[in-house]
């Protein structure tokens, strides 16, 4: 062969001219929407109801945005969705290290009628289970409350599926040395196992992180006006009903609600891929 | 024998949590639903009369079970291909040690951090007849999008609902897509191209197969959000266009602003469990009927 | 492997293609023993006697909880009560101006709020079992005879007589919407009818007279081509079919100005209701002229409201295809007025908009009570039973009637605080602000004076609303009434055997 073997595929001259036309051509719609509510959002108010309005980035102000804030009262969604998003990350990565490790390295009766079970489980949509899990929460006082928003999220099939996973990956050699040295099962798994699966608990943590932030349904029936508990998501639909003249301060809102999670996005693009792609490759 | 009933009080312990969690959010509430979908009951669901199982046929056949699950159908027929196709393209095309390309991989991931609520406002604000910016820059090509409002035009409401559901989807389908793209041994291209393949049959012959598990996952993805449809129909169109209710799938039925089964536990509860079901359906069909062509292992 | 995949994609296409190709029936009609209803037996009571044991009716007289009012005096401490309003936005703004108030002007009772909106706070209610309910609901009007039916509720009426309260003030039809069967279930809080917005520019630039609305159809339709021929306006009416509006709730307030009832039980007062009556001529006709109006470019169908809860106003406000008048609920008027005063729009400005009564069927007057009314939850317990009636006359006090009524657009449940600052001299200065309450005044003295009760009002409202969105869509009016009547029927049918 002429051409270099490990050239295979690669792109010259125009083919390549052609590729970063298309890219961008592409880039530029999917990143559009976003552009055109931010750019809105960074206007002021009378201005952005005029049109044909301009798409450039002229006159930028964050009066809308500072609006958005006060009367959606941002800061403290901001705060609940942070909170219950933190503490659910952590109790599923808790709950899913501990269910699997049991799948893992324990025999015990009814392991395979159990898993059945989980898997099961992960089968059942929410719209299922929101009409009893609310009458639930009402009954053990949990409506609007952090317990109601964060309790029901706490045991996760996925992450158990995933840890369980890597743990199976894990050389049986470690497991047997750790017992010949007396190390418990507990002792194994916060020193050796945990340790070890690194990089898929951080996927995990992520990709529960970003399920939390974003979900709507659940918090939606488990927070019923009471603005001190609400979650930025459900907030964000306040503002679209609170006045109609000034959509512009749902653009301020939706700026708000977003930015975290892209910053997020981007420093931890890696992880919430390995997260993301782990049921999926294998699968 | 003996280690498995010594482990077990260790794993009663670390599967409890899990267990109990699920048990009493996940199953109790299904079972509950199950049960309670052959009851018709007063809005305070005091009192309840049975109407027998039969009850889940009746609200199968509606009229309104019937146009909602037209409505999910069609929307999963709109979304699901267009996602995949995109994903696949978009991944197929940023799939090159070009410079820059991580910049452009980031973009097209970017769809992913945007939830059901950010992503449905966007395009409620970018598709408002009067002041939203595509009115203003496409009027002239798509009369409809300022007059009334692709929202509130019986025939485009949704497909925008759609449009809006695959931008969403759109990170998460490039993500997956690409992450599969990267599992291809490098040797298949080589072999393909020594064996004379160009590259648009290398793609047929050696991507499309390898990528087969990611694209069923996508699928069965996709077409779930497709069935569960909710947040984007209560924050675009609140159950479509009167009367023709153009956007109200099943969940929304269930769960919406107008629904007329919403102080009706039992109907509510069978029209759940009903759309479960479907899902279910779904998905093992899509299973079983790509079984042959998804090529797992090496 | 292949035989298997075959046969469940099979199963699914027969499925699918059943399904397709069935009728259906309606999804309440759902399960065996709804089919087969009994209709519950017609009783009267006159007004002021308390009703035997009726059958039917799920609560009796005799077993109404009891209000003690005394029972704050002997607190100590402060008691707090959870209220549930559905007031949003401005409106909103102003329960929780008066409830600081409250809250500051004394030390016994303390009222913590919780909002939604009225669907959600009904649904709310519903769902959670009494000990989790608040002390005090908003609930609207249509949600009387189920909250009746929820038996969960001190009547206000045991209220105003343990403590002797003087309702002499109140507006008479405004305490009699919220009563039935001799009892006072529920005081009303917040009222409103339907009335006409109109641009006065685009009056006076059409040549009719701004200060004068049209009272008629026939007057809307004249008014409206003069409008649309001068070119003043694109469009003479904006139409939509909002459930709560449009398409339920004005053609209630139209049946109560033709005088005709709206269901059977004389509106479901004197006995349950068993039929809905919106099918009869007055409704054909009054939808027969608008669909014309339509048809004729006289006017515009908006849609059902949901998008923006406003979308027929900002019709006014178009620049490009506007609308010269509208129907809307008198509750949005202080938003309107705060919202134009705001110059978002350059081209209609607070002091460009009129308003007057709604228009009906011959210019006839009158409107039903509207809005929504304060429900006192029985929690059992005596304190917060006291402490929940001492905030409520404090909100239904001229005092704050006034000032609620001044800040929104709704009318005073009471007419000394017409008397009273800042509505009287809101009053005063902006008489827009009297017009629904001289419309309600002008109702007839007659049984159709009060609204129609019944349990599945609401579901009843969304079935007519997309009945009248088709009609606006031009499909026939009869036709199209009849089916939404028998659908309704269905509901109401299904609705009362499961609550009785």
């Amino acid at each position: 062969m002429a051409t270099d073997i490990a050239s295979v595929g690669a792109t010259h001259g125009w083919r390549k001219v052609g590729r970063y036309s298309l890219l961008t051509f592409i880039a530029v719609v999917v990143l559009f929407p976003i552009y055109a509510v931010l750019l809105q959002a960074l206007k002021s108010g009378p201005d952005s109801l005029d049109h044909p309005r301009s798409l450039l980035p002229v006159d930028l102000t964050f009066s809308t945005i500072r609006a958005a804030w006060d009367q959606g009262d941002l800061g403290r969604l901001l705060l609940n969705s942070l909170f219950v998003a933190v503490v659910v990350t952590t109790g599923v990565i808790i709950t899913s290290l501990l269910a699997a490790y049991a799948f893992a390295f324990l025999e015990f009766p009814f392991k395979g009628p159990i898993f059945v079970f989980f898997l099961a489980t992960m089968l059942v949509p929410g719209e299922v289970t929101v009409v009893f899990n609310q009458r639930t929460a009402d009954s053990l006082g949990w409506i609007n409350s952090y317990q109601g928003l964060i309790v029901p999220s706490l045991a996760s099939t996925f992450g158990v599926f995933l840890v369980r996973q890597v743990f199976l990956q894990l050389p049986h050699e470690l497991r047997e040395a750790a017992s010949l040295d007396g190390v418990g099962h507990m002792r194994f798994l916060w020193e050796v196992a945990a340790p070890l699966s690194r990089p898929t608990l951080g996927a995990l943590g992520l990709f529960t992180f970003l399920g939390t932030w974003n979900a709507y349904l659940w918090p939606s029936q488990v927070i019923r006006g009471d603005r001190a508990h609400e979650t930025i998501q459900i907030g964000l639909d306040r503002l679209k009903s609170s006045d109609i003249s000034r959509l512009n301060l749902v653009t301020g809102g939706l700026v708000v609600a977003a930015l975290p999670i892209f910053i997020l996005l981007v420093v931890f693009q890696r992880q919430l891929v390995r997260g993301l792609t782990a049921g999926a490759v294998k699968g | 024998m003996k280690r498995r009933l010594r482990d077990a009080p260790a794993a009663l312990l670390m599967l409890g949590t899990s267990l109990v969690l699920l048990g009493v959010w996940t199953i109790y509430p299904l079972v509950r639903a199950i049960q309670t979908g052959h009851l018709s009951c007063n809005q305070t669901g005091t009192r309840c009369i049975d109407t027998g199982w039969s009850t889940y046929f009746d609200v199968f056949m509606s009229e309104q079970f019937q146009d909602a699950l037209k409505v999910s159908f069609w929307l999963a027929v709109m979304t699901v291909p267009a996602g995949l196709i995109l994903g696949v393209g978009l991944a197929v095309l940023a799939d090159k040690h070009l410079r820059g390309i991580g910049f452009f991989r980031t973009v097209f991931s970017s769809t992913v951090a945007t939830s059901v609520a950010v992503a449905s406002l966007v395009w409620f604000v970018l598709l408002q007849p009067e002041i939203g910016v595509l009115s203003d820059l496409f009027s002239n090509w798509i009369p409809a999008l300022k007059n009334p409002g692709l929202l509130r035009d019986p025939g485009t409401a949704l497909p925008a609902v759609a449009l809006s559901s695959i931008w969403a989807s759109l990170g998460f389908t490039f993500i997956v897509i690409t992450a599969g793209l990267q599992s291809v041994p490098k040797e298949l291209y080589e072999s393909a191209y020594v064996d004379g393949a160009g590259s648009f049959r290398r793609f047929t012959n050696v991507t499309l197969p390898m990528l087969s598990p990611s694209i069923l996952f996508i699928s069965v993805v996709l077409t779930t959000r497709a069935l569960q449809t909710y947040g984007e129909v209560a924050l675009l169109t609140g159950g479509g266009p009167e009367p023709e209710k153009s956007t109200t799938t099943i969940p929304y039925l269930i769960y919406g602003r107008n629904s007329i089964i919403s102080q009706d536990i039992g109907l509510k509860s069978a029209a759940a469990v009903l759309l479960f079901l479907i899902s279910l359906v779904f998905a093992l069909v899509q299973f079983r009927g790509f079984e042959k062509r998804v090529h797992y292992g090496n | 492997m292949r035989a298997r995949s075959n046969r469940v994609a099979f199963l699914v296409a027969a499925v699918s293609l059943v399904a397709a190709c069935s009728g259906g029936g309606d999804i309440t009609d759902s399960g065996d023993a709804v089919t087969t209803p009994s209709a519950p037996p017609q009783q009267s009571v006159a007004p002021g006697e308390t009703a035997a044991a009726v059958t039917t009716t799920t609560v009796s007289p005799d077993t109404l909880p009891d209000c003690p009012t005394n029972a704050l005096a002997t607190a100590t401490g402060t008691t707090e009560i959870t209220f549930w309003h559905s007031m949003s936005a401005a409106l909103g703004e102003e329960v929780v101006k008066l409830t600081d108030a409250y809250n500051a002007s004394q030390d016994k009772v303390k009222v913590n709020l919780v909002q939604g909106s009225y669907e959600e706070t009904a649904d709310n209610y519903y769902l959670a079992s009494q000990g989790d309910r608040p002390d005090l609901v908003q609930l609207p009007e249509y949600q009387m005879q189920a909250m009746v039916d929820s038996a969960s509720t001190v009547p206000v009426g045991r209220c105003i007589e343990a403590s002797g309260y003087d309702t002499s003030a109140f507006l008479p039809t405004a305490l009699a919407a919220y009563a039935t069967q001799g009892v006072q279930w529920s005081i009303p809080f917040n009222i409103s009818n339907p009335v006409l917005f109109y641009n006065k520019k685009a009056f006076a630039a059409a040549g009719l007279d701004p200060n004068v609305p049209p009272k008629s159809l026939d007057e809307v339709r004249a008014f409206s081509k003069q409008l649309v021929d001068s070119g003043a306006s694109k469009y003479g009416l904006a139409l939509e079919s909002g459930f709560d509006s449009g398409g339920g709730w004005y053609v209630e307030q139209w049946f109560c100005k033709a005088q005709e009832f709206y269901t059977d039980g004389d509106n479901g007062r004197t006995s349950r209701a068993t039929e809905v009556l919106f099918n009869a001529p007055t409704g054909v006709e009054v939808l027969t002229y608008l669909q014309q109006l339509l048809q004729d470019g006289l006017a515009v169908d908006v849609g059902d409201n949901t998008q923006t809860g406003f979308d027929n106003l900002l019709k006014l406000a178009d620049d490009k295809e506007p609308a010269a008048m509208t129907m809307a609920t008198s509750a949005s008027l202080g938003q309107v007025l705060a919202v134009l005063a705001g110059g978002q729009f350059p081209q209609i400005g607070p002091d460009d908009v009129g308003v007057g009564p709604m228009p009906g069927p011959d210019g006839l007057p009158g409107a039903l009570i509207g809005g929504a009314s304060l429900w006192p939850v029985d929690t059992g317990d005596d304190v917060r039973t006291a402490a929940t009636w001492d905030f409520i006359t404090y909100l239904v006090a001229a005092q704050q009637q006034s000032q609620w009524a001044a800040a929104t657009g709704y009318i005073p449940v009471r007419t000394d605080a017409l008397e009273l600052d800042p509505y009287k001299s809101t009053l005063a200065t902006d008489p827009r602000f009297g017009v629904a309450y001289a419309q309600l005044l002008s109702s007839p003295d007659a049984a159709t004076s009060a609204g129609p009760v019944m349990g599945p009002l609401r579901e009843v409202r969304s079935v007519l609303a997309t009945a009248i969105a088709a009609i606006f869509d031009g499909a026939d009016v009869t036709a199209t009434l009849n089916a939404a009547a028998e659908q309704s029927n269905g509901l109401i049918t299904d609705y009362n055997i499961r609550n009785s």
